[in-house]
């Protein structure tokens, strides 16, 4: 991290043009300048010089109820860095007040080696009895909700049986050497999605990578960075840097929030090794994607699906074209587009559990824009984002499943025959 | 300010819709001009016309003032409060009530976004014309009170041009309508006064505005320059030639590397002196290719090093998002940030941009230059450290040098930004005293008590000076009553509720 300021220098780049207004999910839900960017940046301005206390209730409202989504770092003409700026206040305010109670337990529950493992299996078999149905809008049905979007076979046989059978693939293998990716497991991608580690690691294989298993690998870190707990996630970074090894494999992460936060290890321990280990980072879909000439096509799913970017993959790691690259590579599937898809869906980490009120406004218009363009999949690359849309998405009663992008080309490759 | 008044405000608009902490007060002192910073005493965020309506009549019976606020992206400090007021913003008023296509109007709430309303016409072969360079965050109630305009305007007219009726709730609480979206109402066009009032008669509750039809062929030039001279030379004789371009917009040197630098790149040559963004547009392919083809000619033999012109719809919209965002792009160069508004006849441009230049060098400052040179609308930014008083007193004396040069030169003092609080200053170098007793008389009409905006556009104590002729000549009492009398409310202001 940067000696001195933290990280608020990123911040003195803001004219106060307002142009990020309109990207922010939380600003368009309230229409309150203290719940945009621009006025958050006074905020956090105002605490770095001393006008506002470290305790004001009305700073840590306001600040504690942004999504982090950094929608508004890829619209501003100044390249403020405002989820740096954001990191540095929270860690101050976590500093000052200590965690909630909330945030510790969740993070305690879903990143400890060992706790964690009981929490996702006793999840698993909730999850595995639980009807989608079960899911509301109250705290706990929400919260039911997002663990039964964790499901991940239940939209497959809708895919498979809808696609066109092929006996032969339609295109061959592409030709060259396998390469070596070292796999990126997380905790809730790995407690709650594993099946999407295996998507990724047959689709990487059908594009010239062998996925390698790194024994000794933490959490990222990003919930916690995200809390304002800084020296924990440094803890785990540093894990991290010394399980994945010095070589140069590209690390292949499938859970845009981790990726996001990986890739800026060298500012979070203000060390090379961390710069070093970051230029490894890949997201899946950017391994996928190759050299731009896409993923090795599959066979034809007739689906029709929307795309949910998140955040941490479009805005922080500013990848928007490749994922889409996975979409075309699977004939007949259609894209359907779907009014505002670059805004957040309102999951932001823990940002659901902890701020459910302005989570769920920001979710209602991402709802509204699903049902009007009505898919039958919705593919996001984050686990978050995935749970949120679930349990939104059936909650309203709009009969779309949730899938991760490398599912649906998994999907594609299966029926082509490449698995067999 | 009384937290009972809080009380009685969250009782209409809902506890949360009030914002009475200081730290969300900090978020609402500044515009998109943050040199001038005023906390207000208390912010309103009313959520339906009705609301809105029913604050300013608590408001007006307890005699506080207040100040209507858009999205906070204006240039001139006009949205700010003081102590003692109360700041009603208008963001959450944001339906678009109708897009009446087989008329070309449509009617929209204050705090709609200037590119949504654009956005929304567009499905229909129609646009909103008036573009500020706000576009994708102002509101349209924001446009309406400064008269904005942008770079579609050199050839579209600004907001005024394209409002035909409102909706105006004055500050005693009364709402009245102004203009008929029919055409032509009898008597003055009273739309035509309220537009560009600055907040100071009332609040625009329902704008119904003019859709055009969209061009039908757009052509765009990026011309190039290694002196800023040919490139205001340029401009001159474009102008002069009758051709009217869609749009004409000069960038120097400092602009296009800010803009260069950032996610907003439009491949703008960084080694250049000036850039000129030349846009053609018609019904008719034909006129159009035409017309391009004379303005590049009239660029060429001007001195331009390179004239292209845009291949597709997407290299069009980068040349303009560079342009647009180019305000926005000045925090690179330094943390602070003086935009000036000025105008000047275009025949002056080559020499009052050579000027400007000089001004800066003199006082050691950074000056970027990025307006509409079509309308001889200089925008000149003055990058600055705040937190260096004597840099900060350099650039206030080098801005008003720059004000008098484009005054002296046959300008003023205000294209589309507006006087606010910003150009309080400046008033006086262009307006005698009685001139500036009239325009605050014409004030009093719509609001007697001075309640709606109070404090700005005319400089008070430059009226008083006024007021104080005024009786030594006519021997009049000095009260406002007086004025009243001679100024009623015309009778097309119909009231509708109270």
């Amino acid at each position: 991290m940067t000696e001195g300021r933290l990280g608020f220098e990123g911040l003195d780049a803001c004219v106060h043009c307002g142009f990020c207004l309109q990207a922010c999910p939380t600003f368009l839900a309230t229409g309150d300048e203290s719940d945009s960017p621009r006025g958050r940046i006074e905020l956090m301005r105002a605490l770095e010089r001393g006008d506002l206390a470290v305790t004001d209730p009305a700073l840590i409202y306001h600040l504690d109820r942004c999504l982090g989504c950094r929608a508004c770092e890829p619209v501003c003409p100044s390249g403020v860095q405002y989820g740096h700026g954001l990191e540095a206040a929270r860690a101050r305010i976590t500093a000052a007040r200590g965690t909630t109670l909330l945030t510790r337990a969740a993070v305690w529950a879903l990143t400890t080696p060992g706790v964690s493992g009981v929490v996702y299996w006793f999840a698993r078999r909730l999850r595995s009895v639980l009807p989608r149905g079960i899911a509301g809008w109250g705290r706990i049905r929400f919260a039911l909700g997002m663990l039964v979007a964790t499901k991940g076979d239940r939209g497959r046989d809708e895919a498979v049986n809808g696609g066109r059978r092929r006996a032969t693939p339609t295109a061959s293998h592409r030709p060259v050497p396998p390469r070596t990716a070292q796999l990126f497991r997380g905790c809730v991608q790995e407690g709650l999605f594993s099946h999407v580690h295996e998507a990724t690691k047959r689709t990487l294989s059908v594009n010239g990578y062998e996925t390698r298993e790194v024994p000794g690998q933490r959490c990222c870190g990003a919930l916690h960075a995200h809390a304002g707990l800084l020296d924990e996630a440094r803890v785990l970074a540093r894990a991290n840097i010394q399980a994945f090894g010095d070589g140069d494999e590209p690390i292949v992460v499938n859970s845009a929030g981790c990726g996001a936060l990986m890739k800026e290890y060298g500012h979070l321990l203000g060390e090379e090794r961390g710069t070093r280990f970051g230029t490894r980072v890949r997201d899946v879909t950017e391994l996928l994607a190759g050299d731009g000439k896409g993923p090795v096509a599959g066979a034809p799913l007739d689906l029709h699906v929307a795309y949910d970017p998140p955040c941490h993959l479009l805005h922080a790691q500013r990848i928007g074209a490749e994922p889409l690259k996975l979409f075309a590579a699977i004939p007949l599937l259609q894209l359907v587009p779907v009014q505002g898809a670059a805004e957040c869906c309102g999951s932001a980490g823990l940002f659901t559990l902890l701020e459910p009120e302005m989570s769920r406004a920001v979710l209602e218009t991402k709802l509204e824009h699903l049902r009007h363009a009505a898919p039958q999949i919705v593919a996001s690359g984050n686990p978050g984002c995935l749970m949120q849309l679930g349990a939104g998405l059936a909650a309203a009663g709009i009969h779309a499943a949730v899938r991760h992008p490398v599912e649906l080309l998994d999907d594609s490759y299966r029926v082509a025959g490449r698995y067999e | 300010m009384s937290s009972a008044l809080a009380r009685d405000l969250a009782a209409i608009v809902g506890e949360r819709h009030v914002s009475e902490a200081r730290a969300e007060r900090f978020t609402y002192a500044m515009d998109g001009l943050p040199t001038h910073r005023r906390v207000p005493d208390l912010v309103v965020l009313p959520g339906t016309r009705e609301e809105l309506i029913a604050v300013v009549r608590l408001l007006a019976a307890l005699g506080v003032p207040f100040v209507p606020r858009g999205a906070g992206t204006g240039l001139s400090g006009g949205a700010l409060a003081d102590q003692g007021t109360v700041l009603l913003v208008l963001t959450r008023l944001n339906r678009i009530l109708q897009i009446d296509n087989a008329n070309r109007r449509a009617v929209v709430e204050p705090g709609v976004v200037n590119a949504k309303l654009g956005a929304a016409a567009k499905p229909h072969g129609l646009q909103y014309a008036p573009d500020p360079s706000s576009q994708t965050a102002c509101t349209v109630g924001g446009n309406v009170a400064e008269n904005a305009g942008g770079p579609h305007c050199l050839k579209y007219g600004v907001t005024a041009n394209h409002v035909l009726a409102l909706e105006v709730l004055l500050a005693d609480g009364s709402v009245v309508e102004l203009g008929s979206p029919g055409g032509e109402p009898w008597g003055p066009d009273l739309v035509g006064l309220f537009v560009g009032s600055e907040g100071n008669f009332g609040i625009a509750t329902k704008i119904t505005v003019r859709l055009t039809p969209l061009p039908r062929a757009i052509r765009t030039l990026l011309a190039d320059f290694t002196s800023i001279r040919a490139a205001g030379e340029a401009v001159t004789t474009i102008i002069a030639s009758g051709i009217v371009p869609a749009a004409l917009e000069m960038m120097d040197q400092s602009c296009i590397c800010a803009v260069e630098d950032s996610v907003y790149a439009a491949g703008y040559p960084r080694d250049a002196a000036a850039i000129l963004l030349a846009e053609i547009d018609g019904r008719n392919v034909d006129g159009v290719v035409a017309e391009t083809e004379a303005v590049t000619e009239m660029l060429r033999k001007s001195g331009a090093r390179s004239v292209r012109s845009a291949a597709t719809e997407v290299e069009r919209e980068r040349l303009w998002q560079g342009r647009k965002k180019a305000f926005g792009a000045m925090g690179r160069l330094s943390r602070d940030l003086v935009v000036q508004d000025a105008v000047v006849p275009r025949s002056a441009l080559p020499h009052v941009l050579e000027t400007i230049c000089t001004i800066a060098q003199n006082y050691g400052l950074v000056v970027s230059n990025v307006f509409h040179a079509g309308d001889g609308n200089l925008h000149p930014n003055i990058s600055f450290d705040a937190t260096d008083p004597a840099l900060k007193q350099r650039v206030e004396a080098a801005s008003a040098e720059i004000m008098q040069l484009c005054i002296d030169a046959g300008g003023t003092i205000t294209g589309e930004h507006g006087v606010g609080i910003d150009k309080l200053r400046y008033m006086h170098l262009i307006f005698d005293a009685e001139s500036l007793g009239a325009m605050q008389a014409v004030r009093r009409v719509f609001d007697p008590r001075e309640l709606v905006n109070p404090g700005k556009v005319v400089p008070i104590h430059a009226c008083r000076e006024w007021t104080s002729i005024r009786n030594a000549k006519f021997g009049m009492r000095n009260d406002t009553t007086g004025f009243n009398s001679a100024f009623p409310i015309p009778h097309s202001a119909v009231e509708v509720t109270r």
